[in-house]
């Protein structure tokens, strides 16, 4: 064992410890929701944070509310109001569709539950 | 002609411990952790000739270990390959400063082996998983080049009277 195989193997073990970094990093804040219109991003939002956010869906506004890692559409103009009945969502694998003002309200992460299982 | 024999008489050692290492998996550990024995070959052919037998030695057991479990031109196929190239690079370059000991030489070749097969596994399969593995693997990688390199160390001081060495 000479020096530069000390320093070699403390390097592979620093480079290790530092590799370890990003994916903690990730799992805390890895929720975020992302708001369609049309099929088009315009909005990405923190989970963490709360608020609240306008955007203009093809019928007129769409009020999102982002409360306690959950999130909801508190106002918007439709026939039936489904997308604000539906309240608040945490899942990421429950969207909030409102399809007369083509906007979809969805949380992505990277820690997703089963949605069914069938046996 | 003498040193051809001796090629061949590694590359089918290599290719036997490969096939064998398969059997006895390690995989339980860290999903793809294996100690490589069959690394011991090209390590040691290192140290008998020089980096290019070495890469005869390393690319001809890929070839032929694949080709005999029937896995030839597979994802494993090219995992082995992409990371095994790799793994040669490091080591040649670290062999070629003279500053490593047989240590250090074969714990970069474990080390770069491992993440030449993380960043295939990312390109073939287009998914992100295998990163969080690399952190494991890279600090098993230290324990796995210091076993190939105190072995392949063993061979070469029993061996010493009847075969002449390069540097080492």
């Amino acid at each position: 064992m000479t020096r530069a195989d000390k320093i070699l193997i403390c390097i592979i073990m620093l480079a290790s410890i530092v590799t370890l970094i990003p994916i903690f990093k990730n799992k805390m804040d890895s929720n975020y929701v992302t708001v369609k219109v049309s099929n088009q991003e315009v909005l990405s939002l923190d989970l963490s944070k709360d608020g609240t956010w306008d955007v203009k869906g093809t019928l007129g506004t769409v009020t999102i509310e982002i409360k306690d890692r959950k999130v909801r559409v508190v106002q918007e103009n439709s026939p039936q109001h489904l997308c604000s009945k539906q309240g608040f969502v945490s899942s990421p694998n429950v969207p909030i569709v409102c399809l007369p003002n083509e906007t979809v309200v969805q949380i992505e992460g990277s820690d997703e539950e089963m949605d069914t299982v069938i046996q | 002609m003498k040193k051809m024999i001796y090629l061949s008489f590694l590359i089918a050692l290599g290719i036997v411990f490969q096939i064998v290492e398969s059997f006895l998996s390690l995989s339980w550990i860290v999903p793809g952790f294996k100690i490589g024995f069959a690394n011991v070959c090209s390590v040691y052919a290192l140290y008998l000739w020089g980096y290019k037998e070495m890469c005869i030695v390393s690319i001809m057991r890929i070839f032929l270990s694949s080709l005999l479990q029937g896995t030839l031109f597979s994802i494993s196929f090219w995992l082995s390959l992409s990371g095994g190239i790799l793994s040669l690079l490091a080591m040649a370059i670290l062999y070629k400063l003279k500053k490593f000991s047989i240590y250090g030489v074969s714990i970069a070749g474990a080390c770069f082996h491992n993440i030449g097969q993380v960043f295939a596994v990312c390109m073939i399969y287009q998914q992100f998983f295998m990163q969080l593995f690399l952190p494991l693997l890279l600090a098993l990688s230290n324990v796995s080049g210091f076993c190939i390199g105190y072995l392949t160390l063993q061979i070469i001081n029993r061996t010493k009277g009847r075969i002449q060495y390069g540097n080492l």
